[in-house]
């Protein structure tokens, strides 16, 4: 450029300059953007808006309910329904995972055949060919061959199957659910008929207790409704003014709930119910009133001597209850899973009946919904007839024995002995690839229904499962197989005249359309329908807790059996549930990646020792540990866990899968091949009795962490 | 000494820049033109021919009278009718093209706004503002057309014939912009 810019060729270059930018701005960017409605768009559906379904998780018995976003036909958010009773709008991280359930890599995606059992080799079929072996089966085997083994939950198909069980003269479903064996329920439910005269689930109203002794119930973590009982322990801590709440936790193994308690007592594991007596009996003493004769038999320096309590320490805690305006005494698994299960629950159970706390605010009240503990019972006794060769038929729903079963009741072995065996499993689990057909049912997100059995239902409950997208895959409801497989076979089975599930739910739920003390009212099933479908469900306005009736548990003697004494060298096996649940949570990565909360590990399994244990068996963290047990023997990671009784080794429960997709597959390893299959007097499994060795393999295994490996307890 | 041609007197350089402004100029308006005129659709769909049918607007569009956005009707809404209704036509031809392969139709979007702009039809259709006030006459449009000039000031020339105290609360910027 010459010389110096003038004044007016300044403004020339720039009006130049900035015209031209002006002018190639015009035109809105989106001019070039494409709208693609998606080609099947329900009505209500808005492409770029959100759609949000209310449904009902089923990643556990709980039942909570379930607000899922959807965008364009696709899920993408699981929150908690505020509305539902359960859960109030929480969620636990189970429930947040349903979405992974749903967009599993691994889901079986159409029915097979599988041509040799154990082999992941599948042969494709026809829905027409596969309702035709469904068909086949219920028409050509005499009744009292076929049998129905199915999870807790749903509720709608265990009514169907008892419907349709009960019309060809076939024995009724037998049902039962890992997370009900680690509660120890029929136990639980046992002890409930013998305190308060009815075998239904126990609410017990944390919220407004104010001294809680919670022996063995992780209610933070996986006991009977997490997310019911954690909301109320907030409210415990939080939700009065000026007054915390104060909890005492017995249990061999500090779990959350033990880690937020106030007093952490580890006890020697069946020894509950003996410290509930000792409680019981001074804490009479400290009232001034006669000592009922539950608790009279009693003796406190047996039984700290039998638990590992100081004699000052059980003073201590009766104190505590005796002068506490709400006082409540809860029973988990952690008391209940034993030889002595029963005798426990009932001990535990009586010292609320004795601070009468029955139907009071802080105490004990009754669900009014129907209850189920899972039969366990009834499982031991169908696989007898399985090795008998008495059973020609089985179909298994929901549920996945051969993994969650103990090792030592043998299901894959009786397994063998079936000619005809029906899977509806969503995914491939151990069980699903020993059968000879896979029927694969849609996945919770993708299924209607309705569940009823909800261990914290403060009221009558219908909590309502609705589809969240269309079926992704070629799967079909279990329901609906059952219903067309029933027309097909004809004879007895054609008065099951429901032309699909739909109808069938609707015929159950009639009784409550002219309800008039429920969430709403509707002139007729359409109607209420539409309803049922907005709010997720239909239930009663207004709590309707059950008032228990008197029962004389307070005047029975009891004496409780102690614990087998620990054998020279074992120690005590705590088995326990994490997120993973029953073990299904494996193969969703978000749950592997959830880091533990007391230990913080992931992806694996791995055992908690005391590190005074530890150092005398020159055992470090993450050396591989072999644990033997009569029936068994498994390997894991060493954890050193100071917050264990020294005596008691914990593993927990949810990996070691040999089948359900690659993030399950080939992990960690899992407890219940350790152990035993004695069951309680209430029909649950003495899971806490089994006695275990403990040897170093001279092998390492890093463990992930999300904690520092050296943080507290390691050199600086 | 000999004093060269200053830069912007050369004959080439005053070429050149004239050729770079003629292809600004070229550039910007093909740009504003396609903001004016109707964008090239997948299927020439004839609206005039649907309205003169009968068909209400909320039968394709129903969003409109619930919603922000009117929306776009999936090809399970056209196909509801047409798979009885074929007329012999190119653009049905396409449709079925669309349907048998399950693909979405690409639309291109007429009626928009920048993405700073939040507009929403539900108090409109609610206050009774009939759609071919700003959509224009569907009775003579095949594919639909922009509108010219929907700008805030054209916005505003309605809503100043609102009532006083409605009209004052739409003097909240956040309420279209946020």
């Amino acid at each position: 450029m010459s010389g110096k810019v003038t004044r007016r060729e300044f403004f020339k270059l720039t009006s130049a300059g900035a015209a031209a930018a002006v002018l190639t701005g015009c035109g809105p960017a989106s001019r070039y953007v494409v709208r693609r409605p998606y080609t099947n768009m329900p009505e209500y559906n808005q492409t770029g808006l959100s759609t949000y379904y209310a449904t009902t998780c089923r990643e556990c018995p709980a039942g909570c309910g379930l607000i899922v976003r959807t965008l364009e036909g696709r899920a993408l958010l699981v929150e908690g329904n505020p509305n539902h009773p359960v859960n109030k709008g929480k969620l636990c991280a189970r429930g947040i995972t349903a979405i992974q359930g749903l967009y599993n890599p691994d889901r079986i995606k159409a029915p097979v055949k599988i041509t040799s059992r154990g082999n992941e080799s599948f042969t494709p079929l026809d829905w027409n060919a596969a309702i035709k072996v469904v068909s086949d089966a219920l028409k050509n085997t005499p009744p009292d061959q076929i049998a129905f083994l199915l999870g807790l939950v749903p509720d709608h198909l265990l009514d169907l199957v008892t419907e349709l069980t009960k019309t060809i003269g076939a024995a009724a479903p037998i049902s039962y659910h890992a997370l009900a064996t680690f509660d120890s329920r029929n136990t639980l439910l046992e002890a409930t008929k013998l305190a308060y005269a009815k075998a239904a689930f126990p609410i017990f109203d944390l919220g407004q207790a104010d001294v809680t002794l919670c022996f063995g119930a992780n209610f933070l973590e996986t006991w009977l409704s997490p997310v019911s009982y954690s909301k109320a322990y907030g409210q415990m801590r939080q939700g009065r003014f000026g007054k915390r709440g104060y909890l005492i936790s017995f249990e061999p193994r500090m779990s959350l709930t033990s880690g937020n308690a106030d007093e952490w007592h580890p006890v020697i594991p069946g020894t509950e119910g003996l410290v509930a007596l000792a409680i019981g009996r001074l804490v009479s003493q400290i009232k001034g009133i006669n000592i009922p004769p539950i608790f009279a038999g009693v003796d406190i320096s047996v039984v700290s001597k039998a638990s590992g309590l100081t004699e000052a320490d059980l003073r201590h805690i009766a104190a505590l209850y005796a002068n506490a305006a709400q006082p409540l005494a809860i029973p988990g698994g952690g008391a209940l899973g034993h030889t002595n299960g029963l005798e426990n629950g009932q001990a535990i159970l009586a010292l609320n009946l004795l601070v009468k706390n029955t139907a009071k605010p802080g105490g004990v009240f009754l669900s009014p919904l129907p209850a189920s503990g899972g039969a366990l019972g009834e499982v031991k006794k169908l696989i007898q007839q399985m090795n008998d060769g008495n059973v020609k038929v089985l179909f298994i729903h929901g549920v996945n024995p051969i993994f969650d079963l103990p090792g030592s009741f043998k299901f894959k072995e009786a397994l063998s002995k079936v000619p005809l065996v029906i899977s509806f499993a969503t995914y491939p689990d151990e069980t699903a690839l020993q059968c000879d057909y896979i029927l694969p049912d849609h996945s919770n997100l993708e299924s209607f229904g309705f569940s009823q059995v909800l261990p914290a239902g403060d009221r009558p409950i219908y909590s309502a499962s609705q589809p969240v997208v269309a079926p992704l895959f070629n799967t079909r409801a279990t329901a609906d197989v059952l219903l067309a497989a029933a027309q097909a076979a004809g004879g007895n089975l054609s008065i099951l005249r429901y032309t699909d599930q739909v109808e069938f739910i609707q015929s159950r739920l009639i009784s409550l359309v002219k309800a008039s003390d429920g969430l709403y009212t509707a002139p007729d099933i359409e109607t209420f329908w539409t309803f049922w479908l907005q709010y997720g469900g239909w239930w009663k306005a207004t709590p309707a807790l059950e008032s228990p009736a008197a029962s004389g548990l307070l005047e029975k003697t009891l004496s409780i059996s102690a614990p087998r004494a620990i054998e020279s060298g074992k120690f005590f096996l705590v088995p326990y549930s994490t997120q993973l649940g029953d073990g299904n949570g494996a193969n969703r990565p978000w749950l592997q990646e959830t880091p533990h909360p007391m230990t913080t590990a992931m992806w694996n399994t791995w055992v908690e020792i005391h590190p005074d244990t530890a150092a005398k068996l020159n055992i470090k963290n993450d050396d591989v540990v072999q644990i033997t047990s009569p029936t068994g023997s498994i390997e894991a990671i060493a954890y050193l866990y100071p917050a264990i009784r020294p005596d008691t080794i914990a593993i927990p429960f949810g990996q070691g899968h040999t089948a359900l997709g690659q993030f399950a597959k080939g992990r960690g390893s899992n407890p219940m091949l350790l152990i035993e299959s004695g069951l309680n007097q209430a029909g649950d499994l003495a899971l806490g009795d089994t006695q275990v060795n403990l040897a170093a393999t001279g092998k390492q295994q890093k463990l992930a962490r999300q904690e520092s490996i050296t943080g507290v307890y390691g050199k600086h | 000494m000999i004093h060269p041609i200053p830069l912007w007197q050369r004959t080439w350089v005053r070429i050149v820049a004239g050729l770079a402004v003629l292809v600004l100029l070229g550039g910007t308006t093909g740009a504003i033109l396609l903001t004016q005129i109707p964008p090239e659709q997948p299927i020439k769909f004839p609206h005039r021919t649907h309205v003169g049918l009968g068909a209400s607007c909320f039968y394709c569009h129903p969003a409109a009278a619930w919603g922000p956005t009117a929306g776009l009707p999936s090809s399970a809404k056209c196909w509801g009718c047409h798979q009885q209704i074929q007329k012999q036509s190119p653009e049905l031809t396409k449709l079925a093209e669309y349907v048998k392969n399950d693909k979405p139709i690409p639309w291109v979007p007429v009626a928009i706004q920048p993405d700073f702009v939040h507009f929403n039809h539900r108090p409109h259709v609610a206050a009774g503002v009939k759609c071919e006030t700003c959509h224009g006459d569907m009775t003579k449009m095949t594919v639909a057309e922009p509108q010219p000039r929907q700008n805030m000031g054209w916005c505003l020339d309605c809503h100043k014939k609102m009532r006083l105290d409605n009209f004052t609360y739409l003097s909240d910027c956040s309420i279209c912009h946020y």
